[in-house]
């Protein structure tokens, strides 16, 4: 009796903030442009407040696998197990932000701590500004994913400096049903999308617990060293950076196979997140720099006043190279 | 007639009814060089070859006598070669002729498809040379995926991750 009336108010809740963002858009100057962000953000917020259970196949350039997910929000809380039932073992429970991945390493299974917020369907952030600042929305027919009606909504940079996307929203839950994401030669790098999905009617959480096998040793990862920022001898400064790429994260560490402390930071669109590093380095001069893609993973490396200045992620190659070029570094 | 040697040669054909088949053949000598052929193309196939013993050196040398194809384009010629060489081949000669115009013509058209094919054979060769030349070294991969993972990366593993 108690479990139904906490799904109640759960339904009540997401129904509420799903309310909250449609008599926003009402006040506001109510254009088929700004209905459709909304459609968006309505996804962005179903993701995380909906509870629901089903298998999606998530596919990469690289490999395919078929991932099993449990989604409850009991109206304070988010858990959600995801399960991926192809190849070696691997399961992803979080709670909140925090999530905790079992990843089976031959005969070890190796338990790593993540903070994150754009587990699938839940890619898209609740923050919307950088969103909008660098990307067009535009609609498209309805189609079916996964027995269900979906809305389906192009996202598409106003540059060459990011991804372009495909949404798939189901028409009734609000729910991303599907994604996938293109590169800028309109070839599919990424493509995550449900098989099957229903929404939960309990709130029960017996299912929030990995699998254990107890013929596996369980240990876990490494943790990175960090180090208070003072610890690097290098004073730089960072100098146009691509349109629409902000700092969000800065910290020295460690990394396996350095035996010095790197320089880290993360900038990010609201989308993809590209990782800058910056180390000694005894190369003198100009070394040839490097640049690679695969899939939808872009990496540089140069040679910038005797430090190696790294950067890769998830966005296109000038991305990666306009990053690395902004970094001056004063000796 | 070629054919009912053939069957002749493949017991096909009883020797008993082949009274006239068998006498044509001592009288056409066209029938009798077929096979005379028919014969040396059985046994080369079954590997038992009785060839001359300067065989070898008259091939090399009728080799080197044949011009020297450098590009694709320069093959086209050869068919008209081959027309030309036709008429002075006795008749039976005709049928290996067509097929190797039928080779040539298929090899060309194969030629002209690859070339209209090409740029995008380009792309794919380069995409390969740097997914499985270079790759991104694990080290900066795996602390980019640690501090700021991407959605697939939950599931997937990168490939550069494994241990």
């Amino acid at each position: 009796m108690i479990l139904t009336s906490r799904v109640v108010w759960a339904k009540f809740l997401a129904g509420i903030t799903l309310f909250a963002l449609c008599a926003m858009s009402l006040t506001g100057h109510a254009s088929t442009d700004d209905e459709l962000w909304i459609v968006l953000q309505k996804a962005a917020v179903a993701a995380r407040a909906l509870s629901y259970e089903g298998i999606f196949v998530c596919q990469t350039a690289q490999q395919s696998k078929s991932v099993q997910i449990t989604h409850l929000f009991d109206g304070k809380n988010e858990f959600a197990r995801n399960v991926v039932l192809d190849g070696a073992t691997r399961e992803v429970l979080s709670q909140g932000n925090n999530l905790i991945i079992y990843n089976q390493k031959n005969e070890k299974i190796v338990i790593e701590k993540r903070r994150g917020q754009n587990m699938f369907p839940a890619i898209l952030p609740l923050n919307f500004d950088s969103i909008r600042d660098n990307y067009t929305l535009h609609s498209s027919t309805q189609e079916r994913v996964a027995d269900r009606q979906a809305r389906v909504l192009f996202l598409e940079p106003k540059d060459r400096l990011r991804y372009s996307y495909k949404f798939w929203i189901d028409s009734e839950y609000g729910l991303l049903l599907k994604s996938v994401r293109f590169n800028q030669r309109s070839e599919i790098i990424e493509s995550i999308g449900f098989n099957r999905l229903s929404l939960l009617n309990s709130i029960a959480l017996d299912w929030f617990t990995p699998k254990i096998d107890s013929k596996k040793n369980y240990v876990m990862e490494d943790e990175p060293v960090i180090l208070p920022d003072g610890k690097l001898s290098v004073t730089w400064e960072i100098k146009e950076l691509p349109a629409g790429y902000r700092k969000v994260d800065q910290m020295v560490r460690m990394v396996p196979g350095k035996p010095y402390p790197i320089m880290h930071m993360i900038f990010s669109d609201g989308l993809a997140s590209v990782s800058l590093f910056i180390e000694p380095t005894n190369k003198s001069g100009k070394t040839k720099v490097a640049l690679v893609t695969t899939g939808s993973t872009s990496f540089y490396a140069g040679v910038n006043n005797g430090h190696l200045v790294t950067a890769v992620g998830e966005v296109p190659e000038a991305t990666v190279v306009q990053i690395a070029n902004a970094v001056v570094i004063s000796k | 007639m070629s054919e009912q040697i053939s069957a002749l040669m493949d017991d096909e054909i009883a020797v008993e009814n082949a009274e006239f088949l068998i006498t044509s053949i001592h009288v056409n000598k066209q029938a009798s060089q077929t096979w005379n052929h028919y014969h040396l193309i059985g046994d080369a196939m079954r590997g038992d070859v009785a060839l001359p013993s300067d065989f070898k050196q008259k091939l090399m040398q009728k080799i080197e006598q044949e011009p020297t194809v450098l590009a694709p384009s320069a093959s086209q010629p050869s068919v008209n070669r081959t027309e030309m060489l036709k008429d002075k081949l006795p008749a039976r000669w005709s049928i290996a002729a067509s097929f190797a115009a039928v080779m040539v013509v298929g090899w060309m058209a194969l030629q002209q498809q690859s070339q209209t094919d090409s740029p995008s054979a380009v792309i794919e060769v380069a995409e390969v040379s740097t997914t499985t030349n270079e790759s991104i070294p694990a080290e900066y991969l795996t602390a980019h995926q640690s501090s700021a993972p991407s959605t697939s990366s939950y599931y997937i593993q990168s490939v550069n991750y494994s241990e």
